[in-house]
Parts: C-alpha cells; structure tokens; sequence
C-alpha cells in the first residue's frame, strides 16, 4: 500500500521492501527539485534505502502491516529527509562503524547501512516522541 | 517496480553472471539464490560483469560477502568487473578492493582464473 498524501512533499507506504523502488523515485525527484548535482542525489538516495531497508528489517521486522512516512523538507541551503515510523527505534549515531580491516577478514556480513548514511549525509538526527513513534531525519547541505 | 534481472553464461569453467537494474534489500535474494545454487552446484569460479547494474545498496553488498569465503575455500573465487564509476565508488568508499578482485574489463577477470 502507498499513500500520496495532500502535502506533496510526504509519501506513505507499507514497510516492505517492495516499496524502497517507488521510495527511490521518490527522493530522486524531490533532489532533482531542489537542485543537487546527480553525485549528491545518488548519496542521498542510495542514505534512505539504507534506513528505510533498516527499519523494514529491525523495527518492523519484515511486518507490511506497519508504515513508514516520509517527508522532505527543505530550505535555502538543506534538503531534510523526515522517517516517522513505530517500533523500535535506534540511533544510528549510537553505532560506531566498523573496523573494516577486521569486516574483511573475518567475512562479516551486514552492518554497511550506516556506515553508508554516515558518509553520504551531513548531519543525522534521531527522535522518539510522544512515546510511540520514531523521527529519523538525514540532511544533506547543498554545497558539501 | 524497478527490476533485476540475471543472465549467466559460461565460459572455460567459469560461471559469468551479468547483472542488471537495481539490486537492493528486495531484490538482492534473488542473486543470494542464484550464488546459493551455483555453491550447491560445486561451482566456484565465479565472474560478476557489473555492466547492466544501475544501482546497488548495501544488502547487495552483502551477498557477495555472504560468499567469498566458500568460494575461495574451494579453490575458486568471485571477481567482480565493469563496474560503473557510481557503483565502484561505494564499493571502494567501504574497503571492497581490500577483499575483492575488481578488473575494468570482464576478459581481465577470466584470464585471472587460469
């Protein structure tokens, strides 16, 4: 299920991998918008598969039932990405990313999407409130 | 939806699997699949052409560590080629080249088997 909403910066859809395409879409037409070059565009997209893929997997855990909102909010110099979603929620600043010498040598697999989020985005925050959602937002500045 | 899609062909014992679309937590099971069968297959020598591959996340990433191990254990390998700048970019941005063999050129890979 996907829902367009009135605000035409907010999309809802089913927690389900089967959306991070549309999702995809989505972002990349709100960044064309606003007015990134494509190497700006392909890091924020490729951020928010990664934390949506991240909430799809732990704090719904594969369950379609449950929803993830998003919204884009922007101003003269950010472009925001708003993940509102139940369940449990984590902050990605919490995670240390891993050592990738000792990753490769001992084949470990997973554990990549922050790391990734970290790189491409110039700023994550991460809220819970009013005791049942979790607001995961990732900015990137226009000139970085 | 954006699709995946993987043609294989094979060549001097060499499994060569080309990749195409979009590869990402959802359709990242499919080519986990395809490796699943070719490792039951006893078949380790393994060349990914990157060509056709527009987009990879990190779940795509996954697969081929989900891998490396066996294939090596077994005298055999997963090399990856023709990536595009945009894919080996994340690719090298998170040590890849540190484990992986990544050759410009499909023909580069083959010759590296024998």
């Amino acid at each position: 299920m996907v829902k367009r909403m009135s605000n035409p910066n907010k999309i809802s859809f089913a927690s389900s991998t089967k959306n991070l395409s549309l999702l995809r879409n989505f972002i990349e037409a709100k960044a064309i918008e606003f007015g990134f070059d494509e190497s700006p565009i392909s890091q924020i997209i490729l951020s928010v598969d990664e934390a949506c893929t991240n909430i799809i997997k732990h704090a719904h855990k594969y369950n379609d039932e449950e929803m993830i909102e998003v919204e884009i909010q922007t101003d003269k110099s950010q472009f925001k990405i708003i993940m509102k979603y139940k369940g449990n929620g984590f902050d990605p600043n919490n995670l240390n990313s891993p050592d990738m010498k000792d990753y490769f040598e001992n084949f470990k697999i997973g554990g990549l999407g922050v790391p990734i989020m970290k790189k491409f985005m110039n700023k994550i925050e991460y809220v819970h409130k009013n005791s049942d959602y979790n607001y995961l937002t990732l900015i990137k500045s226009l000139q970085a | 939806m954006e699709e995946f899609t993987i043609n294989t062909k094979q060549q001097d014992n060499i499994d060569i699997l080309y990749l195409n679309g979009f590869l990402d937590a959802h359709t990242s099971v499919e080519l986990e699949q395809y490796f699943e069968k070719l490792l039951a297959d006893n078949k380790y020598k393994i060349v990914v052409n990157f060509d056709k591959l527009s987009y990879i996340s990190s779940a795509g990433l996954g697969v081929f560590m989900a891998f490396i191990e066996t294939a090596r254990n077994n005298s055999g390998d997963i090399k990856l080629c023709a990536m595009s700048e945009k894919i080996y970019n994340i690719f090298d941005m998170l040590g890849f080249p540190i484990l992986f063999e990544i050759y410009k050129e499909e023909k580069s890979a083959i010759e590296k088997f024998s």
